[in-house]
C-alpha cells in the first residue's frame, strides 16, 4: 500500500520528481566522473610508464612517482655505471618535462638508441624517428586528439618542433624529443629525471635492484611490474583532498535538492498528512512514507546518474580522445550509496516535521 | 425501546446536555465530563469548550448543531482524539483520552474512530479503491477483501473504485470517505459537516446513507451540521453555544 501511495505521489508531480531525480543524478554523475577522470588519468599514465618496457625505474632520493614533478637532478653519467651492473641489459636516461601549452602533457627527452634498447623501439604509424634537433614524435592518440600530422609544426614548451613521426601510444609519454634539445631548453645539461633499466631476465629484477641500491643508496628504485598499484590518488599531493571536496560538493547538491523537494512536498501535502493522522497513522508511518519516497527518488536518480555518466564519458572522450575516464563498478555502487545517504539525510528533517504536524491544523490547511 | 429524555443540570440549574437513552442499562460509548478546550491565541486564551458534558450511547445518531465558532468542531476533534482536552475527561469506549499520550490516542483513532469531513479529504493521488483500502492498511490487519466488498456494495461504489477523487462527484467522494471511515468497523463515526460541500440531492443521499448505517448496522454516529434538515436524520440533537451544550432533544 505504501509502495502504491509513493508511486502515485511521484507520478502526481512529474516536474518535481524530474527535478529531484536530475539533482540526484547530477550528484551521482559528478562523483563518478571526478573519480573516473582521476583514476583514468592515473591508470593510463601508469600503463604508459609500464609500457616503456623497463623492469626498473631509478629516480633521485625522495622523488615522486609522478616523474614530471621531480625535475632533472641526476647526472646522466650514472647511466654508464648502471649499465655495468650485473643483470642489467640496457639503461635509458629520460629527461621529463611538463608541458601546459594547449593542454597538459608529459614530454620525454630521450636518446633514441638507449630508449629503443629498453623499450624495443617505436611502432611508427607515419614518418620517421628523431633525427634533427627540433624533431618531435607524437603518439597516435595525441595526433588524433590534436589533429597533428607529420611535417607540421608543433609549438611545445615555448619552442617550435617539427613533427617527424606518429608512433603507437603506450611508451611512457605522448610526446618525445631529443634529450639534448630538452636539456638545452630546460638548462639541465647532462642531467636526467629517470633511468629506465631493462634486466637481462625479468626474474633478475630483485637482484638488479639490490645492486642498484648499493650503487645509489637513498635513490628511489622501483620495479615497474607493480607500478599501477602505486599510482593512486593518495600518492599525488592534494588529489585525495580534491576528490573529497568534489564528493562533498556533490553530496551537498543532492542533500539540498532532496531537502527542498521533500520540504515543499510536506507543505503541499499538509492536509493529506492530517488525513493520515485522522486515520490513525503513527509518526513512524508518516516518516516511513517520506523516507521511502526519498529512497525511490534516490534510486531513480542514481540509475539516471549512472546512465548520464556513461553518456558524459562518451561525450568527453569523443571531444578529447586523449582523455581517459574509468567508470569503476565499485564507485558506481559507492556513488549510489552516497546519493541515498545524502538523500535520506536531506529528507529526515521534512519527515520529522511531517510526523509532528498537528492533525487538526493539518486538516484545515489550505 | 425505552425513549426517555434526560436532562442533566448543573449546580446553577443551567442545562448542560440532554440525552436519550435507548437502553437505560447501556454504558455510553462516549462520555465527556466537564470538558474544556482552551486555545492560546497570541497572548490571549480562548476557551472553545467550557465544561461540556455529553453522553452518547451505542447505536445513537447524535447531531450537534450550533452557530459558527460555538465549539462544535473542537468538540468533535477532542472526542475523536485529534486534539487534547485542556481539562475534564473524555471516555471513549471506556478509554480515557485525556490520560493518553499522543501515540495512544493515535492507536485509539486507528481502532475505534472513523472520521468524515466536510471537504471529503480523500488522497487526490489514489483512486477510490486505494483510498478505502488505505484505512485498512493503517488499521494494521491488512487488506480484508470481505469487509471491503461489503462496504463498497453497501455504499454503491463498485463501479467507481478505479476513479480518482477528481473524477468523482461530490456525493461520490463523500461516499468514498464514509466507506473509508467504516471499513475498519469503528466504534463511533464522527462526521464534521458531511453535507457542507454538497448539493441538496447529494446531501440527502449521504444523510440517508448515514442513517442507514446507524439503523441497519447499529453504527454509532456523531454528526455536526449547520443544517436543521440534516439534523432530522439523527436520533437526537444537541445544541451548542459559546462552548457549551445548551439543550438537547430526542427526534426518533
Amino acid at each position: 500500500m505504501i509502495g502504491h501511495m509513493i508511486l502515485r505521489n511521484i507520478l502526481h508531480r512529474p516536474a518535481r520528481t524530474l527535478i529531484t531525480v536530475i539533482g540526484i543524478a547530477v550528484e551521482v554523475t559528478l562523483v563518478i566522473l571526478v573519480v573516473g577522470l582521476t583514476t583514468g588519468l592515473l591508470t593510463e599514465s601508469a600503463k604508459r610508464t609500464e609500457g616503456v618496457g623497463a623492469d626498473i625505474m631509478v629516480q633521485p632520493p625522495s622523488a615522486s612517482i609522478w616523474a614530471a614533478f621531480s625535475g632533472a637532478p641526476m647526472p646522466i653519467r650514472i647511466a654508464g655505471k648502471l649499465k655495468k651492473l650485473n643483470y642489467v641489459q640496457a639503461v635509458a636516461p629520460v629527461l621529463v618535462q611538463f608541458n601546459s601549452v594547449n593542454g597538459l602533457d608529459i614530454v620525454y627527452g630521450i636518446q633514441p638508441d638507449t630508449f629503443s634498447g629498453v623499450s624495443g623501439g617505436f611502432v611508427f604509424h607515419a614518418g620517421h624517428g628523431l633525427e634533427a634537433p627540433d624533431d618531435i614524435l607524437v603518439d597516435d592518440v595525441y595526433a588524433r586528439a590534436k589533429d597533428v600530422r607529420v611535417g607540421q609544426t608543433l609549438h611545445i614548451l615555448g619552442h617550435d618542433f617539427h613533427v617527424a613521426g606518429v608512433v603507437e601510444h603506450g611508451k611512457g609519454a605522448r610526446l618525445f624529443v631529443l634529450m639534448s634539445t630538452l636539456q638545452q631548453m630546460s638548462g639541465a645539461i647532462d642531467k636526467a629525471s629517470i633511468f629506465f633499466i631493462k634486466c637481462d631476465r625479468s626474474d633478475h629484477t630483485p637482484a638488479a635492484m639490490d645492486e642498484i641500491r648499493q650503487l645509489l643508496p637513498g635513490y628511489e628504485i622501483r620495479p615497474l611490474k607493480d607500478f599501477i598499484s602505486l599510482m593512486t590518488s593518495s600518492n599525488l599531493p592534494g588529489l585525495s583532498a580534491f576528490i573529497s571536496v568534489m564528493i562533498g560538493i556533490a553530496v551537498a547538491i543532492g542533500f539540498l535538492v532532496v531537502f527542498l523537494s521533500m520540504y515543499t512536498t510536506i507543505i503541499e501535502r499538509t492536509r493529506e498528512i492530517g488525513v493520515l493522522k485522522s486515520l490513525g497513522a503513527s509518526k513512524s508511518y508518516i516518516v516511513e512514507i517520506v523516507l521511502s519516497e526519498t529512497m525511490l527518488l534516490c534510486i531513480l536518480g542514481s540509475g539516471f546518474g549512472v546512465g548520464l555518466s556513461f553518456l558524459m564519458r562518451w561525450v568527453f572522450v569523443t571531444a578529447f580522445p586523449s582523455m581517459t575516464i574509468l567508470i569503476l563498478p565499485r564507485w558506481v555502487m559507492f556513488s549510489g550509496m552516497i546519493a541515498l545517504a545524502g538523500g535520506l539525510l536531506g529528507a529526515s528533517y521534512p519527515a520529522w516535521i511531517a510526523s509532528r504536524k498537528d492533525p487538526v491544523e493539518a486538516l484545515v490547511y489550505e | 425501546m425505552a425513549n426517555a429524555i434526560k436532562i442533566i443540570l448543573r449546580a446553577d440549574d443551567s442545562i448542560l446536555c440532554g440525552e436519550i437513552a435507548r437502553e437505560p442499562a447501556l454504558e455510553p460509548i462516549l462520555k465527556t465530563e466537564s470538558l474544556w478546550k482552551v486555545y492560546r491565541s497570541g497572548k490571549v486564551d480562548v476557551a472553545a469548550l467550557r465544561g461540556v458534558d455529553v453522553r452518547v450511547l451505542p447505536g445513537e445518531f447524535v447531531c450537534i448543531m450550533g452557530p459558527s465558532g460555538c465549539g462544535k468542531s473542537t468538540l468533535l476533534h477532542v472526542i475523536g482524539g485529534l486534539a487534547r482536552a485542556t481539562r475534564g475527561r473524555v471516555l471513549l469506549d471506556g478509554n480515557d483520552l485525556t490520560a493518553m499520550s499522543d501515540a495512544e490516542r493515535t492507536l485509539l483513532r486507528r481502532h475505534k474512530v472513523g472520521f468524515v469531513f466536510q471537504k471529503f479529504n480523500l488522497l487526490p493521488t489514489l483512486d477510490a479503491r486505494h483510498n478505502i483500502a488505505l484505512a485498512q492498511h493503517i488499521h494494521g490487519n491488512g487488506f480484508d477483501p470481505h469487509r471491503f466488498d461489503v462496504v463498497v456494495d453497501l455504499l454503491g461504489l463498485r463501479q467507481r473504485l478505479h476513479h480518482r477523487p477528481s473524477e468523482l462527484s461530490g456525493g461520490e467522494q463523500q461516499r468514498v470517505a464514509i466507506a473509508r471511515a467504516i471499513v475498519t468497523e469503528p466504534k463511533i463515526l464522527l462526521a464534521d459537516e458531511p453535507t457542507g460541500n454538497l448539493d441538496t440531492k447529494s446531501s440527502e443521499g449521504v444523510l440517508s446513507l448515514l442513517r442507514g448505517l446507524n439503523k441497519d448496522l447499529g453504527q454509532t454516529v456523531v454528526m455536526i451540521t449547520h443544517n436543521p434538515d440534516a439534523a432530522t436524520y439523527g436520533t437526537r440533537v444537541l445544541h451548542m453555544r459559546d462552548g457549551l451544550v445548551v439543550n438537547g432533544s430526542a427526534l426518533h
